[in-house]
């Protein structure tokens, strides 16, 4: 007994000496291969179905985030960290709210009030109007999600690296 | 009944059997591995199986075909998952539970 829990304090050592998350397996990349391009079609399917329907923005921004998560569990998180960027993460999170408040208040500016989306006069407004911004949404939640995914991983190695 | 209901019938006892298969096969076994053997086939076989009975459900309709859809890509999905987990737990040095150790577990 005492001689397999020192085993395990070796082992214990020794992966902890080149912590790697990433195990590559020509399983798991086939798979995330084939499967990603459904699951995100799928994700900007729940985004657009949430205006007349079950779905939206936030259902639709996870499953589109999954596809990060699938990425970086099949072809390693740090080499998809270095390939994504964490400035381009940042922007595309800021770009999402600030498309957001910017529909928002266009409608202000056009003369109705807060998200009032009848104020931009298009044929079935409010229809499309929940159809972009549940978009935006999707956006902000995927750019969020992969953000806390890519921060998890940091902080594998012993506590707050930052 | 008619033959239909008899088959929604027959697959939705067969996925729930092999769904309760799943779970004592999660509870019962010892370690990460056999745990990962026991549930992911079983449970494969269970959402396969209600999976195919809501599609027959439903008939020629867009949601069936939905329904297969989902089959088909949680055949393809979970046996993945399930070699992702026990590859990790491999990798992390999670030694296989053996009868000949013993009173370990």
């Amino acid at each position: 007994m005492s001689e397999s829990t020192s085993e395990a304090d070796l082992e214990a050592a020794e992966t902890a000496d080149d912590l790697q998350s990433y195990v590559e397996s020509p399983i798991i990349m086939a798979t995330v291969r084939v499967v990603s391009p459904f699951v995100f079609t799928y994700g900007l399917y729940l985004m657009f179905h949430g205006a007349d329907s079950s779905g939206g923005g936030f259902q639709g921004g996870v499953v589109v985030a999954t596809v990060m998560l699938m990425l970086g569990i099949a072809f390693g998180i740090d080499p998809l960290r270095e390939w994504v960027g964490e400035a381009t993460l940042v922007l595309v999170v800021a770009g999402g709210v600030a498309a957001f408040v910017a529909i928002g208040v266009g409608t202000v500016v056009a003369g109705g009030g807060f998200l009032d989306y009848s104020a931009y006069g298009i044929h079935h407004a409010s229809k499309y109007g929940i159809e972009v911004v549940e978009l935006f949404i999707g956006v902000i939640v995927a750019g969020t999600i992969t953000g806390l995914f890519f921060a998890i991983d940091a902080g594998k190695d012993g506590g707050d690296n930052e | 009944m008619t033959p239909r209901e008899i088959a929604v019938l027959a697959l939705v006892a067969g996925g729930a059997f092999f769904a309760f298969v799943a779970a004592v096969g999660l509870l019962r076994l010892p370690d990460v591995y056999t745990r990962t053997h026991g549930a992911s086939k079983s449970d494969t076989l269970g959402a396969g199986l209600a999976l195919a009975a809501v599609a027959i459900t439903f008939g020629f309709d867009l949601s069936s075909v939905k329904a297969a859809l989902l089959v088909l890509f949680m055949f393809i999905t979970n046996p993945t998952a399930a070699h992702a987990i026990a590859r990790a737990a491999e990798d992390q040095g999670i030694e296989p539970w053996t009868t000949d150790e013993g009173d370990s577990e």
